[in-house]
């Protein structure tokens, strides 16, 4: 049997609420990359809609599908993780909310009941402009899936000099999407200098569990994890101190 | 049996089609319009392209209840009884076809472009096009081509560049440099 939920009209749409920014499941990756809503608030995730496939793709596809698929690649996951968004999920049984995080369960596996849907996700108020940066390393410029991908999410005190809450977040080099916590921990309260922001991507590869296929090594993913981790807490550093 | 309203190229169709049809295999097999292909099926490929709603689909992965009230552009529907779309006369011009086959959903890929931005750089060009994949010709020409519609749609210009000087961008990494070419 095939369930067409694309005109549901309670997944659809961005809305700025009291909760956070809400983004319906079924807001297609073109629709975020435009969303003026996400560019001002979450802009690291129409960075990453942006590299999802090509345009065909990113006009059919949805963010609630993306994120229900739980393949460790996907684009949407580590923007996402790394603003600590929710998710809400509805079934006969009522509605409930997850951290995305407790979202992901497996290797395409979800928390995800089988008569359950995914019905929109939340990017928390207190994430809302946080300076964040995805990175996505494939082996072509267009339409290719990711070897790695990275997102990273930080506040810095400008009194302190110091890191607040930095946040990083790595795709398709562990079963599912992942936070890098000790990376995270290290990074706390630190000042945000570049030997630092070496180290805590030296300590999220080490965080990493990818595997050896066709398209890289583990080794290789290793590596790309911690120059891309640098790469981009040092983007997402640059714009916090661009916006203070 | 799904019941569907379709309209396609300007003329409204009311077919019904088991519920698992693709768009595509609605196209082509409902209605005989065999200007999409089907190539990968998985949409890779890109050269089942056509416009719902004026956006560029895979319409090998939409099923054709979801184009059900929905306005569908075949390459069909881009000549006019005057003459070919500018995009196709540009695209002849610039021999930016060989075999033909990634033709029809090039060039729709590249007419949602210019109806959303008539003067696209090299680089958004190549974006338009990064989901249609072409094995003979190669994309500078058709990036040539589109650079040369974008103008002759713009009216800058009654004619067409000529050929040889329409200088092909260098490809840039995505998302870094804006223009390239003729723009
Ligand atoms: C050519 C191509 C290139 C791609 N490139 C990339 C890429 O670069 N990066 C990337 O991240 N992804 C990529 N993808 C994957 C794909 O685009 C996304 O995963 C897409 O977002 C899926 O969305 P959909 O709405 O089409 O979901 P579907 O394919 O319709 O659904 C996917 C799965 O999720 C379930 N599902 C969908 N929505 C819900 C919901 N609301 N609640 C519960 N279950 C649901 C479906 O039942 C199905 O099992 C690519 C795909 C293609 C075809």
């Amino acid at each position: 049997m095939v369930l067409d939920i694309s005109r549901a009209a309670d997944m659809r749409g961005i809305a700025a609420t009291a909760d956070g920014l809400r983004i319906g499941a079924l807001v297609t990756h073109s629709e975020l990359v435009r969303s003026p809503l996400v560019r001002e608030f979450a802009p690291v995730l129409a960075e990453a809609a942006r590299t999802i496939g090509a345009v065909q793709t990113r006009n059919l596809g949805t963010l609630g599908g993306n994120l229900a698929t739980g393949v460790p690649s996907m684009d949407s996951g580590p923007a996402l993780l790394a603003l600590e968004a929710r998710v809400t999920v509805a079934g006969p049984r009522g509605t409930r909310t997850l951290a995305l995080g407790d979202f992901f369960v497996g290797p395409r596996r979800t928390a995800l009941a089988t008569d359950e849907l995914l019905v929109d996700v939340v990017v928390p108020a207190a994430s809302l402009g946080k300076p964040a940066s995805f990175l996505k390393f494939g082996l072509r410029k267009g339409q290719a899936l990711a070897l790695v991908n990275v997102a990273a999410a930080v506040r810095v005190d400008p009194d302190r000099r110091a890191f607040v809450a930095p946040r990083i977040a790595l795709g398709a080099v562990a079963p599912t999407v992942i936070r890098a916590p000790q990376a995270e921990a290290f990074l706390e309260g630190r000042p945000p200098t570049s030997e630092a922001m070496a180290e805590a991507g030296r300590i999220a590869a080490t965080e990493a569990r990818p595997i050896s296929d066709f398209r890289a090594s583990a080794d290789y993913r290793r590596e790309l994890v911690s120059v891309l981790a640098r790469r981009a807490l040092a983007a997402a550093c640059a714009r916090a101190q661009g916006a203070q | 049996m799904s019941a569907l309203r379709i309209t396609v190229n300007g003329r409204e169709h009311v077919l019904s089609a088991p519920p698992e049809t693709t768009l595509l295999a609605l196209l082509r097999e409902h209605l005989g319009l065999t200007g999409a292909k089907l190539g990968c099926d998985v949409g890779d490929c890109g050269a089942c392209t056509v416009l719902v709603d004026g956006q560029a689909v895979n319409a090998c992965l939409m099923l054709a209840a979801q184009a059900d009230g929905r306005s569908v552009l075949t390459i069909e529907g881009l000549a006019t009884p005057d003459g070919l779309h500018p995009l196709q006369e540009a695209f002849e011009r610039h021999a930016a076809l060989q075999c033909g086959f990634c033709g029809p959903g090039a060039i729709l890929s590249a007419k949602a472009l210019l109806d959303a931005n008539p003067a696209p750089t090299g680089a958004e060009i190549r974006d338009a096009l990064a989901g249609n994949l072409c094995r003979c010709t190669g994309y500078t020409k058709m990036i040539t081509a589109v650079h040369a519609a974008a103008q002759a749609l713009r009216g800058a210009g009654a004619e067409m560049p000529p050929l040889g000087l329409t200088a092909s961008p260098s490809i840039p990494l995505p998302g870094g440099e804006k223009g390239g070419g003729l723009s």
